[in-house]
């Protein structure tokens, strides 16, 4: 472990796609991930929240190896991260997909599925595999465990094969959980047992957990830190307290004060939201790329300079020009 | 339309007495056929509704909800095994009429359903407009222009721009997309429309300018909602009445005002436990276990395994208790 404690560091990432006309002319790019830094630590959950189209699980996938960034830095355990240590990465960096269903192969059982990361990466004898097995699905409860393994995904209800994502995201020893929208499929009833199971498992091995959802008020029952993305850049950053109690970002208040916490009240108040939509990717406007929505926009400024980062109290960071 | 909408406004606007009824539904079952045995997918729900009130349906996935949506508009697949009770709306029993007249009177008439995901299955090689004013055209035999000027006006109701109406499905966003189908059920101004999980696909900015929308909607026009929806915070914004289901059966009908603060059945309880609220600490719970198989379902209290007060009466089926304050749970811990 380097002496700084850091997991994962990702500076200044950028991830575009090409557009392409008629499959060969290059007709411009779709900035998914502009611009993106950050540190994790060991054994730290960090959440990233951010509606569709904001770059969030572009930078999972950035991270996770799956789509080459353009630009930028990623190192993991202190290590820099290109083509040529993928494989080593991949093995230290568990995926909790969004649908379990849509993840697990129907063709599979359970201990196939568990089995298949281990064959792959060519780790262990068979039956210290067998072993790992039956460790992890003990471990995300999805006991007795003889009468799991047997079983098809298509046998097992929602929760449990998420529980079983988990196992396999595990299975291997990772040091790094990302999860894009581990709970957003599922029945609220099951979305806290799934959240306390991660959390566990968290906490238990020490792992450090990217948490991407959409879906802010899960939030403070994970992690410590939240991060908010609009547009493919990171707008504002923070603990879980900052960010729920004083939102600084004119977007993260918008967010925040849009989501209901179930109270008949809400029938007779009309939300404070801002119009129109996120912007297109492609062309992004000049400036601060929320000053189109921006109520509280200053002329002349955020719509000609990028905000740079401010800290307008410690560990609060927030792109945003209000706060210079 | 217009002459229903000026009577209608001179009725109370308060809780509604019996002949205020909208909506009357009892008994009512449908059963499908499967291969592995017969699906009592709505079994035995008896509610109504009044004027201009809106009710939420709430209930995890597989508890009955859509399929409940599905018999009050008549939208049914192949494989019935029993569709029977009694559906009266503003008056007619829904059960008597005949599929024709059904569509003839009933569907756009007086009844629209905003359905699942209905914003992916506009049709993409038709102009959004044509599509909103399609039901004028069809059903109510208007012409086209003056189909398109009241499809302008219902645009403008729901917030969609109006030369957006000329663009096609693929040139909008998905809430745009979503308050374009919302015109399209609105057009013919029914009494009654049916929305299923109308944002659930949509992020949490454009869920909270829908659902100003549809507020907006219910103050400018009169019509009453039934929104079928898993999620319990964002039903809060619409919601005057709530229904909870739970595996096939109506477990509680209460007023919102009340059912948020304090539910009345077990699993409702539970349920509003297991919801995450951003502004306030609590410890969240979960239900173990999972609901029961809707073939061959356990008798009695179809809650019982999972619930925490379970005692020997709850082998018999629990029967509709009122409540103090309105609304009825079909739990036994009610009996006195």
């Amino acid at each position: 472990m380097p002496e700084n404690n850091v997991l994962l560091s990702v500076k200044d990432l950028h991830t575009w796609y090409e557009l392409r006309k008629f499959g060969f002319i290059r007709v411009g790019y779709v900035r998914a991930l502009d611009g993106v830094s950050f540190d994790l630590r060991y054994g730290e959950a960090l959440t990233i929240v951010g509606e569709s189209g904001s770059g969030k699980t572009t930078l999972l996938k950035t991270i996770l190896g799956l789509v080459p960034p353009t630009k930028g830095v990623l190192e993991f355990a202190g290590k820099k991260v290109d083509a040529s240590n993928l494989l080593w990465l991949r093995r230290q960096v568990g995926y909790v997909q969004q649908d379990p269903y849509g993840a697990l192969p129907p063709f599979m059982n359970v201990r196939r599925i568990l089995l298949e990361p281990m064959v792959i990466n060519k780790v262990g004898r068979p039956a210290e595999r067998e072993a790992r097995i039956r460790e992890v699905l003990e471990e995300v409860r999805l006991v007795p465990v003889d009468d799991f393994l047997p079983k098809f995904p298509h046998m097992l209800s929602g929760g449990q094969q998420q529980r079983l994502v988990i196992a396999r995201a595990l299975v291997l020893n990772p040091k790094l959980i990302v999860a894009d929208e581990p709970v957003s499929m599922l029945d609220a009833s099951v979305r806290v047992e799934i959240l306390d199971l991660m959390r566990r498992v968290q906490k238990a091995h020490n792992l450090g957990v990217i948490y991407i959802t959409h879906d802010l008020s899960t939030v403070r029952y994970f992690s410590e830190r939240v991060f908010i993305m609009y547009a493919a850049k990171v707008v504002e950053k923070a603990d879980v307290r900052g960010i729920v109690h004083n939102p600084l970002h004119p977007y993260a208040r918008a967010l925040l004060s849009a989501i209901p916490d179930p109270d008949h009240e809400n029938a007779h108040r009309f939300k404070d939201v801002p119009p129109g939509e996120p912007p297109s990717l492609v062309k992004p406007p000049e400036g601060c790329r929320f000053h189109p929505r921006c109520t509280q926009k200053i002329l002349g400024l955020c719509d000609r300079e990028v905000p740079p980062e401010f800290e307008p109290s410690p560990n609060h960071f927030v792109s945003c020009w209000l706060y210079r | 339309m217009a002459e229903r909408s000026i009577s209608a406004k001179e009725t109370v606007r308060d809780q509604p007495n019996a002949s205020q009824f909208l909506l009357n539904v009892s008994n009512l079952r449908l059963y499908f056929k499967t291969t592995k045995g017969v699906v009592q997918a709505v079994d035995n729900v008896s509610f109504s509704l009044g004027r201009r009130r809106s009710l939420a349906v709430l209930g995890e996935s597989g508890c009955g909800k859509t399929s409940l949506a599905r018999a009050i508009l008549r939208l049914l697949p192949r494989n019935i095994h029993t569709f029977s009770g009694e559906i009266v709306l503003d008056g007619v029993d829904l059960m008597k009429l005949d599929e024709e007249r059904f569509r003839r009177e009933i569907r756009w008439r007086k009844l629209s359903f905003v359905p699942q995901a209905a914003m992916n299955a506009l049709n993409p090689v038709l102009r959004v407009g044509y599509q909103v004013a399609e039901p004028l055209i069809v059903h109510f035999g208007l012409d086209r222009d003056e189909a398109f000027k009241r499809a302008e006006e219902v645009a403008r109701v729901v917030g969609l721009p109006v030369d957006f109406l000329n663009r096609y499905a693929f040139e909008l966003s998905g809430g745009m997309r979503q308050r374009a189908i919302i015109a399209m059920a609105l057009i013919t101004r029914p009494e009654l429309i049916i929305l299923d999980e109308p944002t659930s696909a949509l992020d949490v900015l454009t869920q909270a300018n829908i659902m100003n929308s549809l507020k907006k909607i219910k103050q400018e026009f009169d019509v009453t909602y039934i929104l079928i929806t898993h999620d319990i915070a964002t039903s809060s914004e619409l919601a005057d009445e709530v229904l909870v289901m739970y595996a096939g059966q109506l477990v509680e009908h209460s007023p919102a005002a009340r059912f948020y603060k304090t539910p009345a059945h077990p699993y409702a309880q539970k349920l509003m436990a297991s919801v995450p609220t951003l502004r306030e600490d609590k410890t969240l719970e979960f239900i173990p276990g999972q609901p029961p198989s809707l073939i061959n379902p356990p008798k009695g209290c179809r809650f019982a395994q999972r619930c925490p007060y379970r005692f020997e009466r709850c082998a018999e089926d629990p029967p509709a208790f009122s409540l103090d304050g309105g609304g009825v749970a079909r739990c036994w811990l009610l009996a006195r």
